[in-house]
Order: structure tokens, then C-alpha cells, then sequence
């Protein structure tokens, strides 16, 4: 009897000496400011005032169609045709992101299980004619990021 | 007579021990084994498309209701927002030669399955239509 339990517990000792834990931490760029965030007001902030609190966007769209509002016809360019004019004009909105990642993974001796989990805090301004502040949307999403993989899913 | 009988157990024994410790040697090392992963990329969408009416709710309405879009795109008739939200499961058996290291034998399954949301909006920024699609939920497991 006592053999047996021997071998069970050599067998158990076997798998956890074979057995490994990894565990990964991905931070990309800095956290948002809320507070700053909150202070954002539609039609009076600038966008003198998005940069200089919240430093350069991670993504900046500056593309603009001149030809907005006129029928649809210009658009459709025919063969050997040049096609519509499109010019930098102003930036139509600034996204900041603050992006986390979680990995873990258990290597067992028959069974590996892996998990990777990425979440990002994601701020997009968007700007009217007169660069102030037409619009925007925050949704922070890191804080939902498992500790543990699966186990604290 | 006592002596050769309980000598011959001794070895039965001993051999048994072996066979079993090289079985599961044997196993272990040409067993590869089986592998399990997940990665999720963004979070579940929020918010309930119902509450859109096309012709009447706003860019403002949609940046409430579901936040910062994860793709913005710019179109002649006006703005299009996409939401997307992206699960990938993987789960892979493999067999493989224990001392040449070959693969004798893999079986592998990728699954990469998205939500996706997506609002157009006409040059006022009035949502003209809308189009959903959930199906990282009915993902199997393995």
C-alpha cells in the first residue's frame, strides 16, 4: 500500500519538477489623465489646449476631402483620369492610447495552456473648423485586464 | 527453496517497476502533448445597438453609447465608425519522435473570430445605417 502511494507521490513530485509558470506584464506609453479628461468642454477647449496636456497623439487623422458637399459625380475619376484632390487641412481628431497586456501560461507535462490578453484606455478628440473641441469619447478598458488568465476571468 | 522463491519475486518485481518507469518515460518523451491558447485583443462592445435610429441619432449618440471607435474611416458620403472586439483560441495536439525530435503527428485548430459594429454617418454626422455582428461568443472551446 505504502508503494503505491510512494509511487503516486513520485509521480506528482515528477510533474511538478516538469511543470513551469510563465508570466508576462506589456505596458505600451503612459496612462491618461481622467482628470484632464474630465476638463475637456465641447466648443471652448482647443486643440493648443489637447496638446499641451496631453502631449503628441499616438494617432493624428489630417486627412480631409476639399471637395466635401459637392455632388457626387467629380468624385468617380475615369480612366487616364487624375483623381479628386485631396490636401492636408486640418486634423479631424487626435486618438491617445494607454495599452496593457497579461500573459500567463502553465506548462504541465502533457497539457500547456497559454493566455494572452491585451486592453487599451482610448481617447479620440475630434476638432470643428475652428480647432476646438467638437466631440469626444473616452472609455477606459486596462482596469478590466485579468490579473491571472483564465483563473481571475 | 524460500530463498529462490522470494528472489524471483524480488526481480518480478523490480522488473515491473522498470517497465512501468520506462513506459512512462516513453510516454512523456514522445508525447508531445497538448497545447491550449487564448488571446483576446480589446474588450467585449458595449452599449445597445437598438438604441440607434438610423436618420435621427448622431456621432455625439455613438460616442456615448460605445466610445471611442476602434477605426475610424472617412468615406465621399461621409464618416464610417468600426467597434471591433477580437478573440483567438488555439488548441493543438502533437506527437513527436522522442529521440530524432520529428513531429510524427500534429493536429492543430485556429479559430480567430470578431464583434463588429459598424456605423455610417452622412456628411452632418446623422447615422445613416448601421451593421452588427457577434461571434466571438459562439466559439467552441477547443
Amino acid at each position: 500500500m505504502w508503494r503505491r502511494r510512494l509511487a503516486a507521490l513520485g509521480t506528482a513530485g515528477v510533474a511538478v519538477l516538469a511543470s513551469g509558470c510563465v508570466m508576462g506584464r506589456v505596458y505600451r506609453d503612459h496612462p491618461l489623465d481622467e482628470q484632464k479628461i474630465a476638463a475637456i468642454q465641447p466648443g471652448t477647449t482647443t486643440k493648443n489646449d489637447i496638446l499641451n496636456w496631453f502631449g503628441p497623439p499616438q494617432e493624428v487623422d489630417a486627412r480631409e476631402l476639399t471637395a466635401i458637399g459637392v455632388p457626387f459625380e467629380p468624385f468617380i475619376s475615369r480612366r487616364g483620369e487624375k483623381p479628386p484632390v485631396e490636401r492636408m487641412v486640418a486634423a479631424r481628431y487626435f486618438r491617445y492610447t494607454y495599452a496593457r497586456a497579461n500573459a500567463m501560461a502553465i506548462v504541465l507535462v502533457l497539457l500547456n495552456y497559454g493566455d494572452f490578453d491585451q486592453k487599451n484606455d482610448n481617447l479620440v478628440v475630434f476638432f470643428d473648423g475652428d480647432n476646438k473641441v467638437e466631440d469626444y469619447a473616452f472609455r477606459k478598458d486596462t482596469e478590466l485586464l485579468p490579473r491571472f488568465g483564465f483563473w481571475s476571468r | 527453496m524460500i530463498r529462490d522463491g522470494w528472489l524471483r519475486k524480488r526481480i518480478e518485481r523490480c522488473g515491473r517497476a522498470a517497465l512501468l518507469a520506462a513506459g512512462w518515460c516513453a510516454l512523456v518523451s514522445v508525447t508531445g502533448g497538448c497545447t491550449i491558447g487564448r488571446y483576446y485583443d480589446g474588450s467585449p462592445l458595449r452599449g445597445e445597438p437598438s438604441k440607434l435610429v438610423e436618420g435621427q441619432s448622431t456621432k455625439h449618440d455613438v460616442l456615448q453609447i460605445f466610445g471611442p471607435p476602434t477605426q475610424i474611416m472617412h468615406q465621399t458620403d461621409g464618416d464610417a465608425f468600426v467597434y471591433t472586439y477580437q478573440q483567438y483560441n488555439y488548441s493543438s495536439f502533437r506527437v513527436q519522435d522522442p529521440i530524432l525530435g520529428y513531429n510524427w503527428f500534429t493536429y492543430s485548430r485556429q479559430l480567430e473570430n470578431r464583434d463588429r459594429l459598424l456605423v455610417l454617418f452622412d456628411f452632418t454626422g446623422v447615422v445613416r445605417s448601421i451593421a452588427i455582428d457577434h461571434h466571438v461568443e459562439a466559439m467552441p472551446l477547443l
